[in-house]
């Protein structure tokens, strides 16, 4: 066996060429990490949202909130159905809710749509990771406004800005915080928003708080086997795992297929740099052999070389993409069409999977160049000096 | 010296080879990048600059009254007006691939607006006789395979609804996105709703698009004090507040060109040094033969310049059968519909990029070998 400090020493003292080497992999790793962490971001976005012991209702053949309106009676209906958790005194925890967009400027001037969110005063019972970040919560009847803190910060708003929200104008009292995929809304009183937007008196959707997840399948059921109710029912994770999968899935796949093209063209950058490593090392090769080392070490002392190199370098790739953790940005919720702000993820299953893709190339790129190495004379190699 | 740099092109096959493909495969990367950020771009960039598109002011998920289509009409500079209402709803699945844009609109003064449509005067009869009937562009019938007089069901979910409607007509068009899309009636839909008089979007044709800014002014004015306030655009801004909507995504898609960019020209420029360190005692002997320090810089210098342009030519080539088998692909990935073309600016960026890479990753060495002295070249051996 060759000795490790061999290869490390080795990569060491020809530095120029290993750095550029590891440079290029590395940028590799970090776009792969980038895209990953847009992805995750996204996700996470939607997956902190939403409690499998809530029922969300909508009428049926609807995709989302906004797309479904019914009216109040079967919003009361609803809210009498078995299986409905009540608070210690006696209230029904549940929340009707009415969702519209309406059109805002981003902080650059660009265009998007921002949800609205008419709330009962139940939304904030079966939503406990709520919480008012500043100000305060809005007061019923007087034309009040609380922004999430993410969208605030996308949209430029502060606490007592005005803005119209359909006909009349509402003053921005607080910023929340703790709900998910909700950082990107607006929300204000049901009754208040409903007349601004004319919608009084419809529902886009009604939320039901079940003893747990067991019950909330069940509570399902019963809203589906109801004759009187033309809506479907189900649990709030089901319904942000759609909206998950197709705002994030092309970002997967994107990264995916971008890694895999570029892992491609820096297996050829590898294989071109082990193949210098061992031209320029020929007389070495040829000396370690004469000194009685065999092929398969020396194979195997360059094959570690280039893992080594593709290692660090997916270390180095790694380390330039931490900085893009939180970075805060925003897209469009591809079944909403509107907008959601999330933060860039650097998860540990990003990182790994970058160090992974640059060990793979390393691996790849130093498997031929390596049998190269050992497959030489030992007459050929010292002559060559 | 053309000879000389072939000669040492080919010397080392093996790195030529490696390195042009690892050059080939950015471009390839990169410009399919640009392709894809191309097709994300709504903005119809043929987009005749006669129409206008007005909305509610709140937001596309509010209607406005049908009555509003006369009284737009009135506004000088108007010569047609036309509702086109987005149904949404939902063919066979939610799979991507059966999901392309669907409107109701009104088959009387349709034509008037979206004049460049093209028809065969038969089938648009048919169409417009028939309530239930369906207009289909050309490419997406090819898609789904449909053929006149096949029936389709749309399931609503804005609408209510679920529609059956007949392939009465085929249309034409010369941007292949816009292809991608049905029409049918809005009486239809109307009547299954109980007649509620409202459409999402009314498209005005100008006769002289100078007067958009007035006609836009004009607009919004007409109904200030109405319950539904208007917001009315060009026919491209509309298209480019979807684009807008999208936010930062784009940027980000510069950014990972940014990365691969840096990316090759470190592998190259890796390469052209090492090809140029093999060489110092060469390129001593050839100064003591009397070539010259520039002549020296050039022969260097236009290797990785010829390495370059090879990878350019190579990974674009590439590229370009790579979007006929990868539409499918991108398709239903969601990046936008149909229009994935390798348009000429996309092109020349990359052409640029892979010739500027090349070159200046031959510079360092080029230098460093035209400075050698000749003693030193040779003391190397």
């Amino acid at each position: 066996m060759i000795p490790i400090k061999y290869t490390y020493r080795n990569l060491f003292e020809r530095r120029g060429v290993a750095f550029m080497t590891l440079a290029s992999i590395g940028f590799v790793v970090l776009v792969y990490i980038g895209v990953l962490a847009l992805a995750g971001g996204l996700r996470a976005a939607f997956a902190d949202t939403g409690d499998p012991s809530v029922v969300i209702v909508m009428r049926d053949g609807t995709r989302a909130e906004m797309e479904s309106s019914y009216a109040q009676e079967s919003h009361r209906l609803l809210t009498t159905m078995p299986g409905v958790e009540r608070t210690a005194d006696g209230a029904v925890m549940a929340s009707g809710e009415t969702v519209t967009i309406q059109i805002f400027n981003r902080v650059d001037g660009t265009e998007t749509n921002v949800m609205v969110r008419g709330v009962e005063p139940g939304a904030f019972g079966i939503r406990p990771g709520f919480e008012i970040t500043e100000g305060r919560v809005f007061e019923p009847g007087r034309g009040e406004i609380i922004v999430g803190r993410s969208l605030a910060g996308r949209l430029g708003l502060r606490v007592g800005d005005e803005r119209e929200l359909g006909r009349n104008t509402f003053r921005v009292v607080g910023l929340f915080t703790g709900v998910g995929a909700h950082g990107s809304e607006i929300w204000g009183d049901y009754r208040d928003l409903g007349d601004s937007f004319r919608r009084s008196g419809y529902y886009s959707s009604t939320r039901l708080q079940a003893a747990s997840p067991a019950a909330a399948r069940d509570l399902i059921e019963t809203v589906k086997a109801d004759q009187r109710l033309q809506v479907q029912a189900l649990t709030e994770p089901e319904y942000y795992e759609l909206q998950s999968e197709t705002s994030s899935g092309q970002f997967i796949i994107l990264g995916n297929v971008l890694a895999v093209l570029m892992a491609i063209g820096a297996c050829f950058a590898a294989a071109n740099t082990m193949y210098a490593q061992v031209a320029a090392r020929a007389r070495e090769i040829g000396t370690l052999r004469a000194l009685g080392f065999k092929r398969r070490s020396i194979m195997g002392s360059f094959f570690l070389e280039a893992v080594l190199l593709g290692v660090v370098a997916g270390g180095f790739g790694a380390l330039l993409s931490l900085p893009l953790n939180a970075i805060q940005t925003g897209t469009m919720n591809q079944v909403t069409f509107s907008e959601i702000t999330f933060q860039l993820r650097t998860t540990p299953f990003a990182l790994f999977s970058g160090i992974f893709l640059a060990t793979v190339t390393g691996v790849l790129g130093g498997l031929l160049p390596a049998f190269g190495a050992s497959r030489q004379k030992i007459t050929d190699l010292l002559r060559e000096a | 010296m053309i000879k000389l740099i072939r000669r040492n092109l080919l010397r080392n096959k093996r790195r030529t080879f490696l390195t042009m493909a690892s050059l080939a495969m950015a471009l390839f990367i990169l410009s399919l990048l640009g392709v894809v950020n191309d097709a994300m771009n709504f903005a119809d960039e043929s987009a005749i600059p006669d129409r206008l598109v007005v909305r509610n002011a709140i937001s596309l998920t509010f209607p406005l009254p049908e009555a509003y289509e006369q009284r737009l009409r009135t506004i000088d500079n108007v010569v047609a007006v036309t509702p086109q209402n987005w149904f949404q709803g939902v063919y066979k699945d939610q799979r991507p691939e059966n999901f392309f844009p669907r409107f109701t609109i009104d088959p009387e003064t349709f034509r008037s607006v979206f004049y460049d449509l093209e028809w065969t005067e038969e089938e648009w009869e048919a169409f417009a006789e028939q309530r239930t009937a369906f207009a289909a562009g050309r490419e997406l019938t090819e898609i789904q395979g449909w053929s006149l007089g096949d029936t389709i069901t749309i399931k609503g979910d804005i609408f209510p609804i679920d529609v059956e409607l007949q392939l009465r007509a085929i249309y034409d068009f010369d941007e292949p996105g816009q292809e991608r899309q049905i029409f049918f009636h809005r009486r239809y839909v109307e009547e299954a709703m109980g007649n509620p008089g409202q459409n999402g979007t009314y498209w005005l044709l100008l006769d002289d698009p100078a007067a958009a800014p007035a006609v836009i002014a004009a607009a919004e004015a007409m109904f200030e004090n109405s319950d539904n306030q208007v917001r009315a655009e060009t026919a491209e801004a509309f298209a480019a507040s979807f684009t807008e909507m999208l936010g930062n995504i784009q940027f980000f898609f510069s950014m990972i060109g940014l990365a691969i960019v840096i990316s090759i020209f470190l592998i190259t420029a890796n390469t052209m040094a090492m090809a140029a360190r093999e060489r110092t005692t060469e390129v001593s002997v050839l100064r003591t033969l009397g070539f010259r320090r520039n002549q020296v810089l050039g022969m260097v210098i236009g290797e990785s310049l010829a390495v370059g342009v090879l990878g350019s030519a190579l990974g674009l080539g590439f590229t370009a059968v790579a979007i006929q088998g990868a539409t499918p692909f991108l398709e239903q990935m969601g990046f936008g519909f149909g229009g994935f073309a390798l348009d000429s600016q996309v092109l020349v960026t990359a052409v640029v990029i892979g010739i500027a890479v090349g070159l200046l990753s031959g510079v360092f060495p080029a230098v460093a070998a035209a400075r050698l002295k000749i003693v030193d070249g040779l003391r190397r051996l």
